[in-house]
């Protein structure tokens, strides 16, 4: 095996390979390919041990990155992802006791793409200001007088790599003046510009619809291709499974198997690798049929009625609907004069005991909608009609029935709790604010829901900070059921969690649906898998509600262009054969 | 940037209005106060005839409400009147007092920026530690000193136990300039609880950037430590602080009677209070005027600066 760096050349890439062995031993199979394809690693991690608080966070954890090479660490929320992408850049947890060893070659230059592109950037300074200071650096052996010029056309050129073309006007701009695609293209121009061998890039897709992922795909196959070695820290299985080389599966901080991409995703050996794929593994490979649908992914519909199903017929056995959208306009102000219209529902129906999906990309008008049918946004017209009846434009006007009756859980669970009272109190209090329960009987049922819905009691008594996302979202969830709504509004509420807490929350949502015969439910969602979930689906999309209808029909056969494209492209995804 | 616009507009045509309310409220308080300047004319001679005579004299026996409006016609013309007890125009007296404040606020902020925005900076790099508990107990003890009392305390010490500096500038005129001596004290009275209150912000602000994904990013790229605590962090930290700033300009520039009077210092504060124990309504008024306009224009512009600082916040009013 060849090394091209100094630094790389006294590693054995035998025993580096071994360290993942635990109980196989014939995983050198995969070392003799990789030689063969990449060169020498220019980044290696070896036995990584990082304590904090005597708990050990990463534990034993080896990885190399390899030129041109995409090399995923995958595992669930809190698995050690993170703090083993930035042992690569030299950062670690503060008190953090750290043994085993990280070697970058070549000066260590390694560019680091955060999963928010956006808190990277500094709100208060123009885009240009760090890609000045990276490139100053650099010219700092010209004359005085070329640096400012030379500086500046090292900028546009990294812009320009990094798939922004019109480098000029994006530079005078600030970080909130772009799209979310524009500040990561940014912060990856910052990798580009600082000549960076090793990428890092932490959830690149987290909360991205489909067509947005596989454009990220594209921007990161890209970076590959120039022969930078990117290092993707995902819990999203469609991206790795589209980009990923190299595939190394941690749990609990622990390296449960490794190896090539492919073998990975066809033979895993570790249980817990199955079990992460679990559910998807059988539609995984690139022999799948580019055009087939994601429906019939083996995954439970939301309800097991669906097998007598209402296609075509709406009204079916539901009845009157509960919820009616009747002509909504809905605008946004911006300044002072401007409205923006940014929504036009002219029709939708949810009946009880039915779910619905409303799907779309990244401001398509999704949460605007949900927004109004809550009170939350006001600035609409047309009608909201719980039973017949209008519902008050604003919360403030809406009784405590009515405002019962309409229940939301928000994508930030996180946010959406008091972090300086315990969860169960706050869970309680809807019943008490809403119903007009006294304390006790409050915080008994609050207790039970939070049980029911996987949160034992001691956890129940904890305050927000001290559960994980899923556990937050699963508490938001039993707060809204508090209230005893007609209505569940779910925004996005399994975006940025891992695939295993997602399907618990799915789970979750499929048993309320089950269970409780008169609790309709919107999921307000961009993944199509979730919204497949769902009984109903209307798709918007710029604001435009341009499809509805049973969610099979919608996902196999659909009618507008635009759902067509959207479910291509998340089976392109999914196949991991994007173009 | 029109938005920018109409909202300069907006809050210049606010401001126009809040210093007609201004002048309308401080001439009805004028008003309201016992005596008037003919009784205060009349000083240890308070016979009703002679004040009586005197009020005839400057037209006080008119009504109130003819006095406001004549005084603010005149106004329109840039007129701000002529003083009841000297005779003299009102803008004169503005034009004597406006030099020695202008001054001190100059001197005053000079040292401000730098000392507030240093040790601010100083303290939020060695959060926790030593050099941050010092600065931080330091700045909230002084904070908590009013003026009048910190102002004896250094007259006490530094004038007359040690001799070092003049205790007030009597005798020096309005040439404050030529005896840079007598301006230590009030300079350092004027600063001491500004540049705790400025302290104190752009710590907490530097921290929160300090701590941020973006000033990471900027760190792991090889930005040098000064450069992005200054250029990077420090523009995050700045917005609240530039707000904090205007109002301590606002305060300087509108005279600080309580400094002034202290040291004796012939500023716009000492004009202001002799020009209310005289019951000199048209200077109270013309000064009334000044410091509405000053403090319209000089929070007008902290925001334009707080907006060009945190540019996503956007601007409302």
């Amino acid at each position: 095996m060849k090394h091209e760096d100094e630094k790389g050349a006294d590693v054995d890439a035998g025993r580096s390979v071994g360290v993942h062995a635990d109980a196989d031993t014939d995983r050198n199979v995969g070392a003799p390919a990789d030689a063969d394809t990449g060169g020498g690693p220019v980044a290696e991690i070896r036995g990584l041990r990082v304590v904090v608080d005597g708990r050990a966070i990463v534990d034993g954890v080896s990885l190399r990155a390899r030129p041109g090479r995409v090399t995923a660490l995958i595992g669930a929320s809190g698995s050690g992802k993170t703090t083993t992408g930035l042992a690569l850049l030299g950062e670690y947890p503060a008190g953090a006791h750290v043994t085993g060893d990280v070697r970058v070659a070549d000066g260590g230059r390694v560019g680091y793409v955060p999963q928010h592109p956006a808190a990277a950037l500094n709100p208060a300074r123009r885009v240009s200001a760090l890609l000045t200071d990276i490139a100053r650096a650099q010219v700092r052996r010209l004359p005085v007088r070329q640096r400012r010029a030379a500086a500046r056309d090292r900028v546009l050129r990294a812009l320009a790599e990094a798939q922004l073309p019109d480098g000029e006007d994006l530079l005078r701009r600030y970080p909130h003046q772009l799209s979310g695609g524009q500040q990561q293209r940014v912060v990856l121009a910052q990798a580009l510009l600082l000549g960076a061998r090793v990428v890092v890039a932490d959830e690149p897709t987290t909360g991205q619809d489909a067509l947005t992922k596989s454009r990220i795909v594209e921007r990161f196959r890209a970076v590959a291709a120039r022969g930078i070695a990117v290092v993707l820290l995902s819990h999203d299985l469609d991206v790795v499974r589209a980009l990923a080389d190299e595939v190394v599966v941690l749990r609990a901080g622990r390296v449960v198997e490794s190896g090539p991409a492919r073998r990975v995703r066809t033979s895993p050996r570790h249980a817990w690798t199955r079990e992460l794929l679990h559910g998807r593994t059988e539609s995984t490979g690139p022999e799948e049929p580019a055009t087939g649908p994601p429906v019939p992914r083996g995954r439970e519909p939301l309800d097991d009625r669906t097998e007598s199903p209402p296609p075509g017929a709406p009204a079916g056995d539901a009845g009157q609907p509960v919820l009616r959208v009747r002509g909504l306009t809905a605008r946004h102000r911006d300044g002072a004069r401007g409205a923006t219209v940014v929504l036009r529902v002219p029709e939708l129906d949810l009946y009880p005991g039915r779910s619905l999906a409303v799907v779309g990309r990244s401001g398509s008008g999704k949460t605007t909608l949900a927004r109004c049918v809550a009170g939350l946004h006001r600035d609409h017209d047309g009608e909201v009609l719980l039973d017949g009846t209008p519902l008050p434009r604003s919360l403030r006007d809406r009784s405590p029935t009515q405002l019962a009756a309409v229940q939301y859980v928000f994508q930030d669970a996180h946010a959406a709790f008091d972090e300086h009272r315990p969860v169960v109190r706050q869970v309680a209090r809807t019943a008490v604010r809403l119903r007009g329960t006294d304390e006790d009987t409050a915080t008994r049922e609050a207790l039970t829901t939070l049980a029911g819905l996987g949160l034992p009691e001691e956890l129940a008594h904890r305050h927000p900070g001290r559960l994980s996302g899923g556990e937050l979202q699963r508490a938001a969830l039993a707060r809204a059921l508090l209230a005893r709504p007609r209505v569940l509004v779910c925004d996005e509420i399994t975006s940025g969690l891992d695939t295993l807490t997602r399907r618990g929350i799915l789970d979750v949502l499929t048993a309320l649906v089950r269970d409780r015969d008169q609790l309709s439910l919107v999921l307000i969602t961009h993944d199509l898998d979730t919204a497949a979930l769902a009984h109903r689906i209307a798709v918007l999309d710029a604001g435009e509600l341009v499809e509805q209808g049973p969610a099979e029909v919608v996902l196999t056969t659909p009618a507008h262009p635009f759902t067509a494209s959207l479910v291509r492209t998340t089976t392109r995804l999914t196949a991991g054969t994007v173009t | 940037m029109s938005g920018l616009r109409s909202f300069v507009a907006r809050r210049l045509l606010l401001g126009a209005l809040q210093t007609v309310a201004v002048v309308l409220l401080v001439f009805a308080l004028t008003e309201a106060l016992p005596g008037d300047a003919a009784v205060a004319l009349a000083g240890d001679q308070p016979d009703p005839a002679r004040i009586a005579a005197i009020r005839e004299a400057m037209e006080l026996d008119r009504p109130a409400w003819e006095r406001l409006a004549d005084w603010a016609a005149g106004l329109l013309h840039g007129d701000l009147g002529t003083s009841l007890v000297s005779g003299r125009p009102v803008s004169r007296y503005l034009a004597d007092g406006f030099g020695p404040t202008l001054l001190l606020a100059v001197l005053t902020v000079a040292l401000l920026v730098p000392a507030g925005f240093g040790l601010g900076v100083l303290a939020a790099r060695h959060a926790g530690r030593p050099v941050d508990r010092l600065i931080s107990s330091v700045t909230l003890a002084v904070y908590a000193v009013p003026e009048f009392a910190l102002g004896v305390l250094l007259v006490t010490v530094f004038a007359l136990r040690l001799g070092w500096l003049p205790p007030t500038a009597v005798g020096y005129g309005a040439d404050l300039l030529a005896h840079p001596a007598a301006l230590v004290l009030p300079v350092l009275v004027l600063l001491s609880r500004p540049v705790c209150s400025l302290v104190r912000l752009v710590r907490a602000g530097m921290i929160d950037a300090l701590a941020s994904p973006y000033v990471a990013q900027a760190r792991r790229y090889g930005v040098s430590g000064a450069r992005v605590r200054y250029t990077h962090a420090l523009p995050n930290a700045l917005a609240p602080a530039a707000q904090q700033l205007a109002r301590t300009v606002d305060w300087l520039l509108c005279g600080v009677v309580v400094v002034e009077a202290l040291y004796v210092i012939p500023g716009l504060g000492t004009v202001l209070l002799g020009a209310v124990a005289e019951r000199d309504v048209p200077v109270v008024q013309g000064l009334a005027v000044v410091f509405g306009v000053l403090t319209v224009v000089l929070n007008l512009g902290a925001d334009l600066i707080a907006h060009r600082l945190a540019p996503r916040a956007g601007v409302a009013a």
